[in-house]
């Protein structure tokens, strides 16, 4: 026993550090997405080629040439095309997911904060949305209407709502009953300001937490959407409409489907495990009494 | 060291008897630490025969938990102990998981403080006997369920009506009667209580005290009583220590310790708690709060809070010295300040006459015929209502101090809450100053900001009074913007002071503020907008003994200072005696007694008033001197 004790005896810089250290899984997840955003906003001066650029004399080549992922049917060169699709595979989602939490958040803090009949009315809509079958709703509305990726973007918004407005409606819940919150009330403040300067602060880890999810579930449906032709418009390159154009490689140059498939998969994982982490982090800071 | 030299130095020689008999527990050197280096408890020995009763006294962060913990080796994932723990002749430390677990079963148990949540809500009470008796082995399932009932009965439970039901059919004084029946179901040796009654209305309290007594008496069963109520240690305990930041400061015979400390800290404790049988015109209070046991590793560990210390305090820890026949302390000073501490025992305040309140012309609050049903509706559908206030009248007059007083469930927080305009009454008129606050939502708006100026009030919970993201500078600030703008606003600043915060709390979040310091911000906060009521709800029972003081002084400072009228809601009878002119006593939402307080605390008419004032554990200091 005596020796356990002299092996625990950690400095106070090795406090800091057990209490800062960041799991390397996270780590990467960061680097990830550093990554992706510098795609986003600079990538069209990173394509080595034009993405647009045809050449027939080098179509659906394997990696080599001075193409490190090969070319299409059309001859561009797969490298390009990804990273140019990055920009309209993440900006969507990221409309999604913004549009979701202002919309869900806002329902969801009134609804928890006021009760009563208010709160019936919003509950009730989102158990109507819930019970709808999410892709299914936005295939038949992008497909009857005939489409076009905002409304494919606007549609999920409205069926990502319901989610958040529960969440954000019980954790807003948990803190109305604070007597903090109540002191509050006793000294007369508006209930919009209690809302904001009050329960927002306090919930905003679930909020964080959400927002990444949403943008991962919005990633997710608007690839398969593309995958199925239904929301960029033809030509516009997207990692979805890639990876659906690559399928017919596949015996020639794989490498598109799965550069695409990997972009798809590295963006999601890497915001679902910072929206984990950032969500613990912030709970405890909350919680340290 | 042989076992005989170190029952003379844990034991002090002049009790043969203790020495001779059998030794059940002994602890030395007990360290626990948490696995990033800090310190919960320090060099703790103690001895314990079979048959005795041992208090662990302190407050929050004094280590006792963690030493009782440490004892039957269940301690948090994230912290380690070291020392020698002996249990009937075997080191436990060098048992393996196995061997303790059947330790744990059947000769040491333990009974936790909060009867909510110690119970698997999934069992029913049978269930939970039947586990515990399980794992001594024996019997067949016929004489099991006798046996059930046997247990059931000894801790004063009506079997038939209890063993089949589920623990949130019943109140929390029954619950920690089926927990201590399911630790006492293998007989144990050793029963290790942690704060068994704290979570607990003060009748329950007194019925649960004296049956863990009777049953310690007749089983001859040790019993390791960890409390942070020094009255309730000396109304069971043979022996008590006092623990401060993770040390024993005293180790003393129980008669002893209360009628002669021999540590400044036992002494401050004893005299911080407000006495019941007299108003004190000024509380005693021990100032600041207790320091982490690390930054007071090199010195005395109280020397910071303490009114004699000492250079010779400051330059090393000091060591547990005799003081006296079989009691030791911990204070270098001892012989010099002794006789300072016996004159400070006797030297108490007597009854002072508490000042009138000069009573303003008429009432503040008009309360008449409040009544407030709760209606929960269950899975079947069927309604079930609670009757929370049923024709409740009383009135407020400007500047006087009524106490409410209640158990859980009595309705007090829900008059609270009515006059708050958190909840609003089925019937029945609510006036403060002149406007009806009866229905705060049919208020026009001007009404209404002046409704809310009217009254304040300060919760029970520290820790959630504040709103963790805000500093406590921009909460206090907000609440200034609330009140009265007539060019006397003051700043942050002053509000800080006036309540004894440092300014630069300012920038500080509640999270870095200890409970009391917390409670004066919410203080701050409340008279930010310099309310005529303040309504004060429990504002010190979450708060250490040392500290609850001086939240009663500062409550009266600001009473003395604007007139303020408070409504004190509380279940602890002497916070009454010192804080207010008249009481009310509610039961079951009906106000059963009401009068000038002294009176009433002095001659109750009411059975259930006597009741009360039965419950509180003997005040140490009015009984027999041993």
């Amino acid at each position: 026993m005596a020796d356990v004790l002299t092996q625990v005896r950690p400095t106070a810089e090795g406090v800091r550090r057990r209490r800062q250290r960041m799991p390397v899984l996270v780590g990467i997840s960061f680097v990830a997405a550093t990554f992706i955003v510098v795609l986003v906003l600079f990538g069209q001066w990173l394509t080595p080629y034009d993405p647009t650029a045809q050449n027939l004399r080098l179509s659906s080549a394997g990696p080599g040439h001075g193409h490190w992922l090969g070319t299409d049917s059309l001859g561009r060169d797969v490298t390009s095309l990804i990273i140019a699709g990055a920009r309209v595979a993440v900006l969507g989602p990221l409309i999604i997911a913004l549009g979701t939490v202002l919309i869900g958040a806002t329902l969801g803090i009134v609804a928890g904060f006021k009760g009563g009949l208010l709160d019936g009315v919003v509950n009730r809509f989102a158990d109507l949305l819930y019970a709808l079958p999410g892709l299914l709703v936005v295939i038949v509305i992008v497909g009857v209407v005939g489409g076009g990726y905002w409304l494919a973007v606007a549609v999920l918004i409205v069926l990502s709502v319901p989610a958040e407005i529960r969440l954000c409606r019980s954790a807003t819940s948990v803190q109305v009953r604070m007597a903090y919150v109540e002191a509050a009330r006793v000294l007369g403040l508006p209930a919009r300001r209690i809302m904001v300067r009050h329960i927002l602060p306090n919930i905003l880890p679930t909020i964080i937490a959400t927002v990444l999810l949403d943008f991962v579930g919005g990633l997710i449906s608007l690839s398969s959407l593309s995958y199925l032709g239904l929301g960029v418009p033809p030509g516009t390159p997207d990692w979805g409409s890639l990876l659906q154009a690559g399928q017919s490689l596949l015996q020639v140059n794989p490498w598109m489907s799965v550069a695409a498939g990997a972009m798809i998969i590295l963006t999601a994982t890497s915001m679902t495990l910072i929206g984990d982490w950032l969500y613990d982090r912030y709970r405890q800071r909350g919680e340290s009494r | 060291m042989t076992v005989s030299e170190h029952a003379g130095r844990v034991d002090g020689a002049e009790l043969p008897e203790e020495a001779a008999a059998a030794q059940l527990l002994r602890v030395e050197n007990l360290t626990v630490r948490s696995r990033t280096g800090q310190t919960l408890v320090r060099d703790v020995n103690l001895a314990l025969a079979a048959g005795q009763t041992l208090g662990l006294v302190g407050e929050s962060g004094s280590g006792k938990t963690m030493t009782a913990r440490s004892l039957v080796r269940i301690l948090p994932a994230n912290v380690v102990s070291a020392g020698s723990i002996w249990f009937r002749g075997a080191e436990l430390t060098a048992m393996s998981e196995r061997a303790l677990r059947r330790l744990r079963g059947t000769s040491i148990s333990m009974v936790l403080q909060d009867p909510f949540t110690a119970l698997n809500p999934l069992q029913t009470v049978g269930e939970h006997l039947r586990e515990s008796l399980r794992r001594s082995g024996r019997r067949d399932r016929k004489a099991t369920t006798a046996e059930i009932g046997q247990r059931l009965r000894e801790v004063g439970l009506d079997p038939d009506a209890v063993a089949g039901k589920y623990p949130f059919q019943l109140s929390g004084g029954m619950r920690q009667r089926v927990a201590l029946a399911a630790a006492l179901a293998a007989d144990p040796d050793l029963l290790i209580a942690d704060e068994p009654t704290t979570a607990l209305d003060v009748t329950t309290q007194a019925e649960v005290l004296e049956l863990l007594k009777q049953l310690q008496r007749d089983r001859g069963m040790a019993m390791i009583f960890i409390t942070h109520d020094l009255r309730v240690a000396f109304s069971i305990c043979d022996r008590v220590m006092v623990m401060y930041a993770g040390s024993i400061v005293e180790d003393a015979p129980a008669a002893e310790l209360d009628a002669r400390p021999q540590h400044p800290y036992s002494l401050g404790l004893l005299l911080a708690e407000p006495p019941v049988s007299h108003y004190v015109s000024q509380l005693s209070f021990i100032p600041g709060s207790v320091p982490a046991a690390d930054s007071v590793a090199a010195q005395c560990s109280f020397a910071a809070r303490c009114g004699w210390a000492a250079e010779i305090c400051q330059v090393r820890r000091p060591e547990l010295i005799a003081a006296g026949p079989g009691r030791q302390s911990a204070c270098v000073r001892l012989a010099d300040i002794s006789e300072e501490l016996q004159l400070a025992v006797e030297q108490q305040p007597t009854a002072t006459a508490p000042r009138r309140a000069a009573r303003g012309e008429g009432s503040l609050l008009v309360a008449r015929c409040l009544t407030k049903t709760y209606r929960t509706s269950s899975l079947t559908g069927r309604a079930r209502t609670t009757v929370a206030l049923q024709d409740v009248s009383f009135e407020i007059g400007a500047g006087e101090s009524v106490g409410l007083v209640g158990e859980t469930g009595s309705g007090k927080t829900t008059v609270a809450r009515c006059i708050l305009g958190l909840a609003s009454p089925d019937s029945g008129e609510l006036s403060l100053a002149g406007i009806d606050i009866s229905q705060y939502r049919n208020l026009s708006k001007p009404r209404l900001r002046q409704a809310r100026r009217l009254v304040q009030v300060v919760f029970q919970d520290p820790y959630a009074s504040l709103n963790p993201a805000l500093t406590i500078g921009s909460s206090l600030s907000e609440a200034l913007a609330a009140g009265p703008d007539d060019g006397t606003r003051p700043a942050v600043a002053e509000l800080l002071e006036m309540v004894g915060l440092p300014a630069s709390y300012a920038g500080r979040r509640p999270a870095a503020l200890s409970g009391g310091e917390r409670q004066r911000t919410a203080i701050a906060r409340a008279i930010a907008v310099r309310p005529r009521l303040l309504i004060c709800d429990e504002p010190v029972a979450a708060l250490d003994v040392s500290v609850q003081a001086q939240i009663l002084e500062l409550l009266r400072d600001v009473r003395a200072r604007y007139g303020t009228s408070l409504l004190f809601i509380t279940h602890d009878l002497s916070v009454v005696r010192q804080m207010t002119d008249r009481a009310l006593v509610l039961r079951h939402g009906q106000i059963v007694e009401s009068g000038a307080t002294a009176a009433m605390l002095d001659n109750p008419q009411h059975p259930y008033t006597i009741r009360l004032i039965e419950s509180i554990p003997p005040d140490h200091r009015s009984g027999p001197v041993a």
